[in-house]
């Protein structure tokens, strides 16, 4: 359960938003590009941006709710009181906003199962067509590494796949960062991002799947528990996964130390060089 | 008396045998990359051609005990010299180099499309690329000190991966 949701979806989707909105304005003035995003692939992700936003939205809002009254419940020193008449209208009320959270996913999922998939299938056919089918293994190469070698090693580069785990936000910070400072976005790392967010999309179109297909036993569960007025650990599990999809895992930022700093003199070049 | 004078025959041609054997092909034993390089030349120049792979790594090995990029330009004219003795090929000149002193991954030479050529193997190839890789390691950082262009090399290395799974996906998926 704990990656039941699109975790990058609205962030990378928002970001391809904006970085193909970049591309173009630079595809302008120089040279053709790789045609990896057109404006209907521009439009699914805005969609899918927009449906993402409005879900974590509202999830975010219950979330703050259920850590309310958790916080209650703890501080009432229910636990292990579960007899008491007070503890279990908490452990009514934990549930009931439990209830409501497995609604709002089950409510948004299937707008973003279909905005997702409209813009896996979009970018699948780019891919195909544009990677797959035009290009060689040696100029996908030559593409990736871009006309001119990077001046500063610290540049921004497109962000990879498994950085996951950091708030939704600050992720989508990163990568309007990127987006903002590359005024001279290129294909390279438009192929990389167009790769990432492809196959994020893959995984999550299946995810949201599988989720639907959860939310509707989680929720039959908790109706019975409402009965009794329990809290349940599988309760508390999911919904700190989902607090970890939507704030981040703190574990996660922990950032390594990055290689010294390369030799800046490299004027050779060999007759030989390729 | 027969006898004898086939004896003396034989060994005759035995010592004549000798003095047409190939020569030891030894490899350099100085610490310095032009002595080793000058050694190695004239070891190539005189019939140890076939040993030229063992004489590389030689050369990659002294060149490793004193790293700094003028060792590129040292590799570089070897080779170039080594193609225009006939003892390598163009081709084969530009991999040995291109293998340990450029970024780009020789092992992604290709004519054929991604979908039809490179997705039915890309675990091979992505194999091969972790190997030219770490020939590169040796080659940009522990030769020539160029960090940066390892590092670069082993960025293309993972971004490759990554859009390679995507391409193939995509591929797969229009089949």
């Amino acid at each position: 359960m704990e990656r039941c949701i699109p975790r990058r979806t609205a962030a990378a989707a928002l970001c391809m938003f904006a970085l193909v909105a970049t591309g173009i304005a630079t595809a302008n003035n120089t040279s053709p590009t790789i045609r990896l995003f057109p404006t209907t692939v521009v439009e699914d992700l805005r969609q899918t941006s927009s449906v993402a936003q409005e879900m974590e939205t509202g999830l975010q809002e219950v979330i703050g709710r259920l850590d309310q009254q958790q916080q209650l419940y703890l501080e009432s020193k229910c636990d292990g009181a579960e007899d008491d008449a007070g503890c279990q209208r908490l452990a009514k009320q934990i549930g009931a906003t439990y209830l409501d959270m497995l609604g709002i996913m089950e409510e948004r999922l299937p707008d973003m199962e279909h905005t997702v998939n409209n813009t896996r299938l979009s970018l699948e056919k780019r891919l195909r067509s544009e990677l797959g089918n035009k290009m060689t293994s040696w100029t996908l190469q030559e593409t990736l590494l871009g006309g001119n070698p990077p001046k500063d090693a610290s540049a921004p580069s497109p962000s990879l796949r498994g950085r996951s785990g950091m708030r939704l936000s600050e992720r989508f910070k990163q990568y309007y960062k990127l987006v903002a400072s590359s005024s001279s976005n290129s294909d390279q790392s438009l192929a990389v991002l167009a790769s990432d967010i492809y196959l994020d999309m893959d995984e999550t179109s299946t995810l949201i799947a599988r989720t639907r297909e959860e939310i509707a036993r989680a929720t039959l569960i908790e109706q019975l528990n409402q009965s009794f007025g329990t809290i349940t650990p599988e309760m508390m599990e999911i919904v700190g996964g989902v607090k970890s999809i939507l704030f981040g895992d703190e574990t996660s930022n922990v950032v390594i130390a990055g290689p010294p700093p390369g030799s800046v003199e490299q004027a050779y070049r060999s007759p030989l060089e390729q | 008396m027969r006898i004898a004078t086939l004896l003396v025959a034989c060994t005759a041609f035995a010592l004549a045998s000798c003095a047409s054997s190939p020569p030891p092909c030894e490899g350099p034993q100085s610490r310095n990359l032009s002595a080793a390089v000058d050694h190695v030349k004239g070891a190539l120049a005189n019939g140890c051609a076939a040993h030229f792979d063992r004489f590389y790594d030689d050369l990659l090995r002294t060149a490793e005990g004193d790293p700094k990029p003028e060792n590129k330009r040292v590799f570089s004219e070897f080779l170039v010299w080594s193609a225009d003795e006939g003892i390598l090929s163009q081709r084969q000149a530009k991999e040995y180099y291109n293998r340990y002193f450029n970024v780009k991954f020789m092992t992604l030479a290709s004519d054929y499309n991604n979908c039809s050529h490179t997705c039915p193997r890309r675990d091979r190839v992505l194999l091969d690329m972790e190997r030219e890789l770490s020939d590169k390691e040796r080659g940009l950082l522990r030769v020539s000190q160029d960090d940066t262009g390892y590092y670069r090399a082993d960025r293309l290395y993972k971004e490759m991966e990554l859009v390679l799974e995507a391409t193939c996906t995509a591929c797969a998926a229009g089949r």
